[in-house]
């Protein structure tokens, strides 16, 4: 479980996030949306103990991440908007390295989960590459795996499916419904709102640091006074494109 | 903590290849030399010190009882070389943390990580003393006829870790305080290069001043005026590290009697190092989990405030009507360099290493040679006329890589192109040229008469050596190179030009440099100023076509390449 108290965090006279309050349960995957800038990824850095709390705080499955953030890293797994992996490493040598890191124990079983997770994501063969050669999205597939190795019950996912191709998304897509299934707490952050509308139980939407909407798609859809796709919520609640100056634009250009 | 020191040591000193097929190997003998070339000069050290020292043991053992201390001011140089060091590394290190995101995810503390990476700068920084001592030591103890003499050997090591460990943690923190003096990541890596870089060119004049002084009055011993400098800064007193690692790595090895205040100095820097290396990763844990090192974002408002600017017009020379795209390439590379201090402090300082070569002679003999000083200074031109169009077209024109690239793609006329970055070093060399210009009128005001020919003659011999470079750089740049002038552990520079490319651009200005501003100069003081006047407009036509004739054929090579293969 992932509890959210007031978080907040400030850099210099900048606010970044502002008493950020949520929970997301065990079995449920909760989708963090929000325009670039809003303050997604400042929370989850937070969640995930990289960066201070200037105020409030949190817990990860009961640990405080304050208090007992190796605890709380511990059922954590975290996929990276922008994956920054050993770049002299082959993606076998990186997985078994964080294998190790993770302690999870070196046995056949452990061999048998790396290659079947990458076979699931296609990345077996490139497994013997350096991590230096990986385009983005293989960079991503191996950052997952990384994630996934030591079972975690707590994910947080930064973007996860941007640059993924069609059938590696789909893949990602099942492997987390499985592990929700299985009672894994999952908040995730997407710029496709198609993806949060299907793969998320429920919808936090963040603004300027602040949580201005959250709740099933149903409850959102009220809340935006009959809007009935996740995008027409997304824009009335965060505001939409600027009409004028887009008419301003366009019949300057023409 | 030890898993995570194996793999940073694996990764530093691999020596089988990866096996996949879209790694991309390393030969052989790159990867073999990480441990070859220490054991190449290990070995030649021991075989050295077993050969000379049984003839002179007597000699060397007395002057060692005598000097017990002797070696503090070079232990203590090591100390300070750690200290200066670990600020820049620090800077990368703590300030690089982001990229070390996929290791502070995992459940191990984040100081505890911080604390590995400073170990692995410690063991970096102390390979090299290590590679010179220990065969030394070792040789010396092999020859000693003391019973203990080869415990020198551990105690050398030992005692040379906690120096480098005082120094490493020392200049970390260092690093940390500027870092939250002036939160931010990049501000903490700029700062700690200029304070390397200054302090790396203030440590090599000074060399320089000594050897040539000292060649001069006193014949050839070049370290006597580093020793009367670090004796008067207090480096030979005996409560310095430097003084504890020289007396009992010294002592053992000819059997001095053991003193207390050795083993309490021992004791004393072992517990000052192991806690400041800890306080270290502490500060570092904090720099990164607080967020000192946050961008230096400049936004601090969260309302929506649309800015006005002004209009878009990037300055080029007075006077001159140049085209958009020889603007905006200049616009590109001046800005791009300004903003890395890294760059701009190692483009604009690099090149006096050289001209301190050619300036010192002339200063060190002074009155003796008094005619010719000023000629060697006006010669330590020539390097930074050169060296600025070397970086500004050469280097930036394959630092830019995708870029170019995509301006390929795009149609632009590259030969325009490059013609701005060779344009874009030349207010530098006019700067550089103007303040050589204020020294040579200081010290020889007589030679006011040649100075206009030589500010002009760099201008235009700065363009030809851009023009040169740009045209290597088209036919043997590597563009998928980082403008990496430093990395994680103060690696030197790497050119991204390749092989012969890399020569030439860098040999061919110089022969026309000397050639072409000496030619004026001493036609001048064999015939008459008139003369050098005389011949400048043809070395100007000269540069000036050079300049034309590489940009065109940099720019048709640049238009040739396979952009696909960097896209």
């Amino acid at each position: 479980m992932i509890e959210a108290m007031e978080l907040t965090k400030v850099f210099n006279e900048f606010i970044a996030v502002r008493n950020l309050s949520f929970q997301v349960n065990p079995g449920e995957i909760y989708g963090l949306l929000g325009p670039n800038g809003s303050g997604k990824t400042t929370t989850m850095r937070m969640l995930l103990g990289l960066l201070q709390p200037t105020a409030g705080s949190a817990r990860i499955s009961g640990h405080d991440i304050r208090e007992e953030i190796v605890a709380a890293k511990r059922v954590m797994g975290y996929v990276p908007e922008e994956p920054v992996l050993p770049e002299r490493l082959t993606g076998w040598e990186y997985i078994h390295y964080i294998s190790d890191i993770w302690r999870v124990p070196r046995s056949p079983e452990r061999e048998d989960d790396i290659q079947e997770l990458m076979n699931l994501l296609d990345i077996s063969d490139a497994s013997d590459d350096l991590i230096e050669t990986y385009s983005k999205g293989m960079s991503r597939k191996i950052s997952l795996v990384a994630a996934l190795i030591h079972k975690p019950t707590v994910l947080i996912l930064d973007e996860l499916q941007a640059g993924i191709d069609p059938r590696g998304a789909a893949t990602m897509k099942e492997i987390l419904n499985g592990l929700r299934e299985r009672g894994a707490t999952i908040l995730m952050s997407t710029h496709i709102l198609e993806i949060a509308e299907r793969m998320c139980d429920r919808i936090g939407i963040i603004d300027e640091g602040e949580l201005i909407a959250e709740g099933t798609m149903e409850e959102l859809r009220t809340k935006a006074k009959g809007q009935s796709s996740l995008e027409e919520i997304f824009l009335s609640l965060t505001g939409g494109p600027d009409m004028q100056l887009i008419a301003q634009y366009l019949g300057e250009s023409a | 903590m030890l898993l995570l020191l194996r793999e940073d040591l694996t990764r530093s000193f691999r020596l089988r290849n990866a096996k996949g097929k879209r790694t991309e190997k390393r030969g052989l003998l790159k990867r073999v030399s990480n441990f070859a070339i220490p054991v190449i000069v290990s070995g030649a050290l021991l075989w050295g010190v077993l050969a000379i020292a049984p003839m002179f043991w007597d000699l060397i053992e007395s002057y060692i009882s005598e000097n017990l201390g002797m070696g503090a001011a070079i232990f203590n140089a090591v100390l300070l070389i750690s200290f200066i060091g670990s600020i820049m590394i620090s800077a990368t290190t703590v300030g690089n943390s982001s990229k070390m995101e996929y290791l502070l995810i995992t459940p191990i503390k984040m100081r505890t990580i911080f604390l590995e990476k400073t170990i692995i700068i410690i063991f970096y920084n102390s390979l090299i003393w290590m590679m010179i001592g220990v065969p030394l030591f070792l040789g010396l103890s092999i020859v000693s006829p003391f019973a203990f003499a080869l415990l020198s050997v551990p105690a050398f090591i030992v005692t040379l870790l906690i120096l480098i460990t005082i120094g490493v943690s020392a200049g970390g923190l260092v690093g940390l305080g500027v870092a939250r003096a002036v939160a931010g990541r990049r501000a903490l890596k700029q700062i700690g290069t200029a304070i390397m870089s200054a302090v790396a060119i203030i440590g090599t004049t000074l060399w320089y001043v000594s050897f040539y002084t000292n060649s001069w009055n006193d014949g050839p011993n070049p370290f006597d005026a580093l020793f009367d400098l670090a004796d008067s800064l207090g480096f030979t007193s005996i409560l310095t590290p430097g003084y504890t690692v020289s007396s009992v790595s010294l002592g053992l090895l000819i059997g001095a009697p053991w003193r207390w205040q050795d083993l309490l100095s021992v004791s004393l820097f072992l517990v000052l190092g192991v806690g400041m290396v800890l306080l270290n990763s502490y500060v570092s844990e904090m720099a990164h989990y607080s967020g000192w090192l946050a961008s230096d974002a400049t936004r601090t408002s969260k309302e929506a405030i649309r800015k006005e600017h002004g209009t878009w017009n990037p300055r080029s020379f007075p006077g001159l009507k140049l085209s958009n795209i020889v603007t905006a390439s200049m616009w590109f590379t001046i800005t791009s360099v300004r903003r890395d201090a890294r760059v701009i402090t190692n483009y604009l300082l690099g090149p006096i290493r050289f001209a301190i070569w050619l300036i010192l002679p002339g200063l060190a003999f002074g009155a003796e040679l008094g005619g010719i000083t000023s000629y060697f200074i006006l010669a330590a031109l020539i390097p930074f006329a050169t060296s600025y169009g070397l970086y500004f077209a050469g280097y930036e024109l394959v630092y830019e890589g995708k870029n170019i690239m995509n301006l390929q793609l795009a149609a632009t006329n590259l030969e325009e192109y490059v013609r701005g970055k060779v344009y874009s070093a030349v207010p530098f060399a006019i700067i550089a040229s103007i303040i050589v210009s204020l020294i040579v009128l200081f010290i020889s005001p007589l030679m006011w008469v040649y100075l206009p020919a030589v500010l002009v003659a760099c201008a235009f011999l700065c363009m030809a050596s851009g023009g040169i470079a740009a045209n290597e750089a088209a036919k043997g740049g590597d563009f998928k190179a980082d403008r990496s002038i430093t990395r994680q552990r103060g690696a030197s520079v790497r050119t991204p030009l390749r092989g012969w490319s890399s020569i030439r651009a860098s040999l061919v200005p110089y022969a026309i440099g000397y050639a072409g501003v000496f030619g004026m100069i001493l036609a001048g003081v064999f015939f008459g100023v008139l003369y050098t006047y005389a011949i400048l407009p043809v070395f100007v036509l000269f540069c000036w076509r050079l300049t034309t004739h590489y940009t065109r054929k940099a720019g048709l090579k640049l238009a040739q390449i396979d952009a696909t293969k960097y896209l």
